[in-house]
């Protein structure tokens, strides 16, 4: 089973890696086996057969495995025990465990055919088959003749007998010893003495003939599911009041705290679900610049933002299921407490404040941090305000951090107010036509120039657009003020440059 | 009830003595009510203010002297605001109305103010700035806190904010309101300034140096208004005024060419 990178266009396509003796095939698409292409093969040998090569796309594994594993989750949908292959079986498909499960959709026909659709619609050509036993499923979905089996109970032995050896996921070698012998069949197999075959063999071919036909037990560990970390609480009587409800949001959060201690993490987003009593859902989610556990601190937030809301929060005839989902989780080492409250971290507190603001008022509290870029508008933005947590998570891959530039050190000046776009200035005069002007007209005020520094000329960034450079000119206007003014590209007879304000200087 | 004759020595105080008391008085009531202040470092303006500076856990009022000095303005309140991150541990809080910009990054670090050190937020309306406001002081977690407002600071919020920054006896903040240069409204502000933009220093070669300011104390309780021609060196956080050397004049209590 696999999912292409591209979508399935016709054309001939196929991913290859390096393997024994250089670049070889790992995947090919419908087109590409009509041509007669198939997996293993040497690119170079195909490209030497025919005559317009096929489109070659390199292998990209990582990305696979995570596809893969997003695929194994999914499945969860059908039964809660997902067991991806294993090396013996090329790790690419799965084993979805239906015992048990199978009557939620009806039986395990429609949860194939349900499955199968699923797949489809997705765009992943896939195979698939029920059996008693894992190895049974294995075989006929990889040997099989149809692309969608279901094997009665009883017949599992029948079925497997005409399928190749290769079917009973044994080595290649021992395939291709046991074709030699003449044993092509697992039928062949199964009717053949036990003890010379265990001698020739070892006991691993016996093992899985064994597994195939159910003699053997498989055991198989499934995916683990994703923790996720939730508590509700029903109330008999429906409840509006606000304070039950922040009473009850602390006592869910009392009681997530210690897994999330348990883990190790803290939350950094908390979602809180009011089922009222005519299924309408009303959630609220409360997102936090820290991981915290406190429940007090929850509660607060949630306070906050209950205020906020008002009658905005239409309680209706009352809730009668308060929900609390954390809906993200960051890293959060456990803290000794100390017997006096001792120093918190300035960045702890603040983090508090930031989050009852944000709750309050509805905006978050951000703050600017530098870009890497010398064009001005893009050398700044808005992030979102959060604690430094580079020392808390030293398993992430931080980028490259970077730093505000040294105002002395070679820059020209910077306004302190900068527009996102510059504002034109007109009837501008200038002395010269490649120098500063003398006078111009902005925001319908007259300004005249008692003193122009620069030009600095600022090239828009060559990787992203074609442009012109600005010439920027820092002016002081005779009352003192100074503005940060550009020309737009030089001053030609045939286009007179424009000139407009981008700053204003302090 | 006739004076006891034990008591012959009650004659009025000398002039020097009463003097010398008076003094006392009013370097008591100089003194702010409560926390430090932030001294400019500029003698001639310290000595006008109770205490030798802002103080801190006060309101002060900054308003620019006319339309198009609103960047002077904004810069001398983030310039107040560098020199007390300087001399204070903490972070600042920027609360800002609509129709005031946020200001730009690399020009706050020209200023000398480390932008990782500020905090924004954009409020709805002016209700919200003060709210704002108001929440941080009683969180007591912040340094200094500024609020740019839309229609200038009356009377019961300055009241409230007042009291909110006065609660904490330790380590009060710096409190500033920015004002649009019309709204001047009655509030308990201990201070109230007007910004004018005053022309850059310059080196000789006719290069930017350091910005400079009007500011003119319209107002101070406890203490006597004034004008200043003000520069700020954004490297060691120190206001100055400017020395007689350089190209523009000082004239510290001249007109305004706003």
């Amino acid at each position: 089973m696999r999912a292409g990178a591209t979508p399935d266009d016709g054309l001939p396509l196929v991913i290859a890696a390096a393997g024994a003796g250089g670049l070889r095939l790992t995947a090919v698409n419908p087109a590409a086996a009509a041509l007669g292409l198939r997996r293993g093969e040497p690119l170079g040998r195909v490209r030497a057969r025919l005559s317009t090569p096929p489109h070659v796309h390199p292998a990209d594994p990582a990305a696979d495995a995570a596809a893969f594993a997003r695929l194994c989750l999914w499945a969860q949908r059908y039964t809660p025990s997902v067991v991806p292959f294993g090396p013996a079986e090329a790790c690419d498909g799965l084993y979805l465990d239906v015992t048990g499960a199978d009557h939620l959709m009806g039986g395990a026909d429609k949860l194939v055919a349900d499955l199968a659709a699923r797949l489809a619609r997705a765009g992943i050509p896939a195979r698939i088959a029920v059996a008693d036993t894992p190895g049974a499923a294995f075989a006929l979905a990889r040997h099989g003749r149809e692309e969608m089996a279901c094997v009665p109970s009883d017949e599992t032995e029948q079925i497997l007998r005409p399928l190749p050896v290769e079917a009973l996921r044994c080595e290649p070698a021992v395939a291709v010893a046991l074709k030699r012998l003449g044993l092509r069949r697992i039928g062949a197999l199964l009717d053949a003495p036990r003890p010379p075959l265990a001698r020739r063999f070892g006991e691993a071919l016996l093992l899985r003939l064994d597994q195939a036909t159910g003699r053997r037990p498989e055991p198989l560990s499934p995916i683990s599911e994703p923790v996720r970390y939730g508590a509700a609480r029903g109330f008999l009587d429906p409840v509006g009041s606000q304070e039950i409800v922040v009473a009850t949001a602390r006592r869910l959060m009392a009681e997530i705290a210690p897994r999330l201690e348990a883990d190790g993490l803290g939350a950094r987003g908390v979602r809180l679900s009011l089922h009222r009593v005519d299924d309408v859902v009303r959630a609220l989610d409360l997102g936090l610049s820290e991981p915290s556990r406190c429940p007090d601190h929850v509660a607060r937030l949630l306070q906050l933002r209950l205020e906020r809301l008002g009658s905005g929060l239409d309680a209706g005839f009352g809730f009668e299921t308060v929900r609390l989902d954390v809906a993200a989780t960051g890293p959060m080492p456990g803290r000794q407490a100390a017997l006096d409250t001792g120093p918190v971290p300035p960045g702890a507190r603040i983090a508090g404040l930031a989050d009852a603001l944000r709750q309050r008022f509805g905006r978050p509290v951000i703050r600017l941090s530098p870009r890497a870029s010398h064009v001005p508008e893009r050398a700044d933005r808005i992030a979102p305000w959060r604690t430094e947590s580079r020392h808390t998570e030293p398993w992430r891959v931080e980028r490259v951090v970077l730093h505000w530039p040294d105002p002395d050190a070679g820059i020209g000046p910077r306004p302190l107010v900068l527009f996102d776009r510059g504002e034109a200035a007109e009837d501008v005069i200038a002395l010269v036509a490649e120098g500063p002007p003398r006078r111009f007209r902005w925001r319908s005020r007259l300004h005249r120039i008692a003193h122009a520094e620069g030009p600095e000329r600022i090239a828009p960034e060559w990787w992203r657009e074609t442009g012109i450079p600005r010439d920027y000119y820092v002016v002081e206007c005779e009352s003192g003020r100074r503005l940060w003014l550009y020309r737009d590209g030089p001053n030609l007879p045939e286009r007179p440059a424009a000139w407009f304000v981008h700053g204003l200087f302090a | 009830m006739k004076p006891s004759r034990d008591e012959p020595e009650e004659r009025p105080p000398s002039p020097a003595e009463r003097i010398a008391a008076l003094r006392v008085r009013l370097d008591a009531e100089r003194r702010p009510d409560v926390g430090g202040v932030l001294p400019f470092g500029v003698a001639d303006l310290d000595v006008r203010l109770p205490g030798g500076g802002l103080g801190l856990g006060l309101l002060h009022e900054i308003a620019p002297e006319g339309a198009g000095d609103e960047a002077s303005a904004l810069g001398f309140v983030l310039a107040l605001v560098a020199r007390h991150l300087a001399r204070a541990a903490g972070d600042a809080l920027l609360v800002v109305a609509p129709g005031h910009p946020i200001p730009y990054g690399h020009g706050l670090v020209g200023l000398g103010l480390d932008p990782g050190r500020l905090l924004l937020l954009e409020a709805e309306a002016d209700a919200a700035v003060f709210g704002a406001l108001e929440d941080t002081l009683r969180a007591g977690q912040l340094a200094a806190v500024a609020g740019l407002v839309a229609d200038g600071l009356p009377l019961k919020p300055g009241r409230r904010l007042q009291l909110a920054a006065g609660s904490f006896g330790t380590a009060p903040p710096l409190l500033l309101i920015l004002r649009p240069f019309r709204a001047a409204l009655p509030n308990g502000a201990a201070t109230r300034w007007r910004i004018a933009a005053g022309g850059a220093a310059r080196d000789r070669f006719g290069c930017t140096l350091r910005p400079r300011w009007r500011a003119r104390l319209d107002r101070c309780r406890n203490g006597r208004p004034g004008d200043w021609l003000l520069e700020w060196d954004h490297a060691a956080h120190r206001f100055d005024l400017p020395d007689g050397l350089a190209r523009r004049a000082p004239d510290a209590c001249g007109g305004y060419a706003g």
